[in-house]
């Protein structure tokens, strides 16, 4: 009776010692460890700046580690994200193209923020985020992103050209009309006929973004905001079309096609004159151009006006809630006003929220740098930029027609009927 | 069977025959043996095969008869509607015709340049003939992404070397990879010097495998070089033409690569070539249905060409020895 | 008639200098650009000695990404899908040279056709086949597909087939048979196809993009190739001498072995074409 007495003591002291063994374990092992899956959509060593940051939050937090995987630029990344998706094994967190967000609600793919971001911050997170930028997170009445790498396109100028040209260095063109006579002025072709230096150059690769934004000048707009309704036959568009078409097929002052990676060291070689591009190659231009230059908003039609581009931070469905956590925590670090104003620094993004810029550092910087604040400033006149399910297809569609048409295959009008038409059936599919 | 000449290395070979099993047990061992089925000996790679190969050409056939995309999550049969679909698609004949004059443009090209390259090549007792082979065969150990980035740097309209060594000639600045009409022809050239190499060897084998007297006998009898051509080096190589004109068309359909990383299908879709479309629509639209339409088409052309190609010359090829 | 055929030589010299100057001539700019300064790619006319030589350039691109850990990736996963094949074609083409058995011609065809019938064929069902299989993201993804090779099979079926039928007979006779006979007298008869085989599968794979890239998505996996192809979007064309330095060191250890093993290469593509 005493032995069998003994024995179960015996057992219960081993139980507990392996119980609290366990827990022991348990709590030195409680690392959580969370993928990120991000794009790095412009000019610049930016992976190696989400590197050191992402080191940065892992120190700070010595019980979650963020694993920062560059996935390439907004392409090749959602590829990855959707395969991902697909496999079962989604990235924890992961940053995408903003137009993005209607295909990952059709994959089921992230959750729903409101919760987090209610409580962030003592609920004063959101509200601080700049009005355009918030417009590419909300779908159905709930937020699903947070902007991180947010911009706008911009105007930069060569102002050593306009010198040589005999214009005002520290004077843009204002308007369209403007535009046209400028570039009309920097053109330069030597002997043979053949271009040394264009005039402009309106980006491709995302010229499709380029356009919406000529299309808001014009007092245009492409799809809804519900993204239920098309406009892509109407008179503003055609129009932006047009005068496309008259700058690069008719008065052959700008590059009818070229890449969004290989126009920034066209401009820094001084083959072109003047450029649109994003807000995020600034830091790369301030580095690598060996001449003064200039950041303006775009030419104005009807008046100026912009979209915004970019991606935002998502969180995956599919995976444990505490995962989720961790990876709020990360999202919520990497954007704080400090952590926003470093990176807009560094890459030449708007700095997602409005305190940034009352950061120290920032006020510091943006003085000494203005161009820094041409983006931000330009936001009065953007808004979000234009979505829709099934989006990789519509970009090909619409950026299918505008090659054709400022190669002058086919009239603007019709263009854009095509576009209409062809995105109608690739949104009812 | 009649012994030929004992080869010195079966010799060698024969005492690795002799096993140390019992005399008694050996031959119903080797029945065994002889009788494991040869289909045992198959089965690996039919394993594979079935896995990869053909089962995912039948999965392919069936998906192309279901929607399957982004906006429906769950496949719906649809019959042939994705075929009528695609070839009401003007896009698809653009790329049809992508395909076709890439064919066309490096296929001749290539094979007469890899048999041009050979028989100089292979000028009896020609010095420095390992320097040549290796220059004019370097491009085949260069991944073709390498290439293809490599390439987009010579191609550069402002500072490549491409359009500077053009400017000698007294031609143009040309925008190559920027530029609708010349994007192709960029991705043609840069084929063409990719993989002439490949087939100068195998020409270079077949000529070699020519027996030297036939091209005496000719000389006696005052053949010309043109005539020796003619008459002796291009009949008994037709062997070798047939395998390099089999590559290039196999290879010709699978262009994907260089487009990937020098134009990604532009400008306005004018290198967009199959596979990069029917990768297109699989991992960038996630339509899996369409996907898989167009597989399934690529396949059905490229057995149908390979079938003609056969038909027309496979006959006319003599071989020198069976 | 001496003079003709001098001459007759001097230009067949000229003609291939001319052709492999041209052909050399992307590669050597390859190198000469990854040695170069960043702006020094700008002048109008090219330079094609670099002055001040940067090796720096290409300390830096390992810096940017685990070049290193994508060399190791593609040597496993080259050699990974070698060995297999090597067992893969080795039975069957012992069978089909050696054996009659009921069904072998269909069964022979339908290795044949397997070499018209690529990756980029197949890559979209068998992509739904791995993620069924829950083997997206690995190394064994990439090597998959790739273990069963017609190509192969049929080679070494032709080596097989010239190999006389008095050494089976004579040792089925000493009770040596079937994968006995296989590993000990036809293989190593074989050698010289089997290191032909082995070099062309290699050199492709080491090719291989499309495949990976539809199927490997994190950096622990990926090889060489796609590394490089993330490497050009990292670097968006904004430094011509780091995208260099980075091809420059893609291509080295195919270029390398190559310029070592040159004889060997040569004489095995040459070999790739013979039917028969």
């Amino acid at each position: 009776m005493h032995a069998r007495w003994m024995r179960y003591r015996a057992v219960a002291v081993l139980a507990l010692a392996v119980l609290l063994g366990v827990g022991a374990a348990a709590e030195a092992a409680k690392l959580t460890r969370i993928t990120f899956y991000y794009p790095v959509g412009v000019a610049g060593p930016l992976a190696r700046v989400i590197g050191e940051m992402t080191d940065k939050f892992n120190r700070e937090h010595p019980d979650i580690e963020v694993v920062p995987v560059y996935s390439g630029d907004y392409n090749p990344t959602m590829q990855k994200v959707q395969t991902a998706v697909m496999a079962g094994n989604p990235p924890d967190v992961f940053i995408v193209e903003i137009s993005e967000l209607p295909t990952l609600l059709a994959m089921d793919a992230i959750i729903p923020l409101d919760d987090y971001v209610k409580t962030a911050e003592g609920g004063k997170y959101w509200e601080d985020f700049f009005g355009p930028f918030r417009e590419n997170s909300l779908v159905g009445g709930k937020l699903w992103g947070i902007p991180f790498q947010r911009s706008t396109p911009v105007f930069y100028w060569n102002k050593e050209a306009f010198k040589q040209a005999g214009l005002d260095p520290d004077r843009p063109p204002r308007t369209w009309a403007e535009l046209k006579e400028t570039a009309r002025k920097l053109t330069v072709r030597d002997a043979k006929g053949e271009v040394q230096r264009w005039g402009v150059t309106v980006s491709g690769g995302w010229n499709d973004w380029l356009f919406e934004a000529f299309v808001r000048q014009n007092g245009g707009w492409l799809i809804s905001q519900d993204s239920k309704q098309l406009n892509f036959a109407s008179k503003e568009a055609v129009g932006a079309l047009e005068f496309w078409v008259d700058l690069m097929h008719k008065e052959k002052v700008g590059p009818p096609h070229s890449t969004w990676a290989s126009t920034p060291p066209d401009f820094v070689a001084g083959r072109t004159a003047m450029l649109y591009h994003s807000t995020g190659i600034l830091t790369f231009l301030k580095n690598s151009a060996k001449f003064d230059f200039g950041v303006a908003f775009m030419p104005a039609g009807k008046g100026f006006g912009a979209e915004v581009g970019g991606g935002n931070f998502h969180i995956a469905k599919r995976i444990p809630k505490e995962r989720q956590d961790a990876a709020w925590k990360y999202v919520a670090w990497m954007t704080t006003p400090e952590h926003a104003a470093m990176w807009s620094q560094a890459s030449g993004y708007v700095a997602t929220r409005k305190s940034a810029y009352h950061v120290p550092a920032m006020k510091e910087y943006v003085a000494k740098n203005p161009h820094y604040l041409v983006a931000r400033d330009q936001l009065q006149y953007a808004s979000g930029k234009m979505m829709a399910p099934n989006f990789q297809k519509i970009r090909e569609i619409l950026i299918r027609q505008l090659d054709d048409a400022v190669d002058g295959k086919v009239a603007p009008a019709q263009a854009m009927e095509i576009v209409q038409k062809q995105v109608e059936a690739a949104i009812r599919q | 069977m009649p012994r030929s000449n004992p080869d010195p290395a079966l010799a060698k070979a024969a005492p690795l025959t002799r096993p140390r099993v019992a005399a008694a047990a050996a031959p119903r061992l080797a029945a065994r043996l002889r009788g494991l089925s040869p289909y045992g000996y198959l089965l690996p790679s039919l394993v594979f095969l079935t896995v990869f190969t053909y089962g995912p050409l039948l999965v392919a056939f069936t998906l192309s008869l279901f929607r399957w995309n982004v906006l429906t999550p769950r496949p719906v049969f649809v019959g042939l509607k994705n075929y009528l679909q695609m070839l009401g698609d003007p896009l698809f004949w653009l790329v049809m015709r992508n395909n076709l004059f890439y064919a066309l443009g490096t296929i001749p090209v290539t094979m007469a340049l890899g048999l041009l390259l050979a028989l100089l090549v292979n000028a009896r007792g020609l010095r420095g003939k390992g320097f040549y082979r290796v220059a004019l065969f370097h491009p085949t150990m260069i991944p073709m992404v390498a290439a293809g980035m490599l390439w987009v740097w010579l191609f550069n309209p402002g500072i490549g070397l491409v359009n500077y060594y053009l400017g000698f000639l007294g031609v143009g600045k040309i925008e190559w990879l920027y530029d609708r009409h010349w994007a192709l022809p960029a991705i043609i050239l840069m084929s063409i010097w990719k993989h002439f190499g490949y087939f100068m060897l195998i020409f270079l084998a077949g000529l070699q495998n020519i027996p030297g007297e036939l091209y005496e006998a000719a000389g006696l009898e005052g053949a010309g070089a043109w005539h020796q051509f003619r008459f002796i080096t291009f009949p008994l190589l037709a062997p070798a033409t047939l395998f390099v004109f089999l590559v290039s068309i196999i290879s010709s359909f699978q262009v994907f690569d260089q487009v990937y990383v020098m134009t990604q299908g532009g400008p306005a879709d004018q290198t967009n070539v199959l596979i990069f479309y029917i990768y297109q629509h699989a991992f960038r639209f996630w339509d899996l249905g369409m996907g898989s339409t167009l597989t399934v088409t690529f396949v059905a052309l490229l057995l149908a060409s390979v079938a003609l190609l056969y038909r027309t010359f496979g006959r006319r090829v003599y071989y020198a020895a069976e | 008639m001496q003079r003709s055929r001098r001459r007759e030589r001097l230009l067949t010299h000229l003609a291939l200098l001319a052709v492999a100057g041209v052909t050399l001539t992307p590669y050597l700019w390859l190198l000469s650009t990854s040695l170069k300064e960043r702006t020094a790619v700008f002048t109008p006319t090219p330079e094609w000695l670099p002055w001040p030589v940067r090796l720096q350039n290409y300390l830096d691109v390992f810096g940017m990404a685990p070049f290193g850990l994508f060399l190791v990736n593609t040597l496993l996963v080259v050699t990974g899908i070698l060995a297999v094949q090597l067992v893969t074609i080795t039975l069957a083409a012992y069978v089909f040279a050696r054996r009659r058995f009921r069904g072998d011609t269909v069964l022979f065809f339908l290795f044949l056709l397997q070499m018209m019938i690529p990756i980029h064929a197949t890559f979209v069902p068998n992509f739904l086949t791995l993620r069924a299989l829950d083997l997206l993201n690995t190394r064994l993804a990439m090597m998959l597909p790739f273990f069963a090779s017609g190509y192969g099979t049929f080679l070494l079926r032709q080596t097989f087939k010239q190999i006389p039928r008095d050494l089976e007979d004579a040792a089925v006779i000493d009770g040596c048979s079937g994968l006995r006979f296989l590993w000990h007298v036809l293989i190593p008869l074989a050698k010289p196809m089997l290191v032909a085989f082995g070099l062309i599968s290699l050199v492709s794979h080491w090719n291989d993009y499309l495949w990976p890239l539809i199927v490997t998505d994190t950096p622990d996996v990926r090889t060489l190739t796609i590394g490089l192809g993330m490497f050009v979007q990292q670097e968006s064309g904004a430094d011509w001498t780091l995208l260099m330095a980075a091809t420059a060191y893609v291509t080295a250890p195919l270029m390398v072995i190559f310029l070592l093993f040159q004889r060997k290469f040569i004489e095995s593509f040459m070999l790739s074409g013979l039917k028969g």
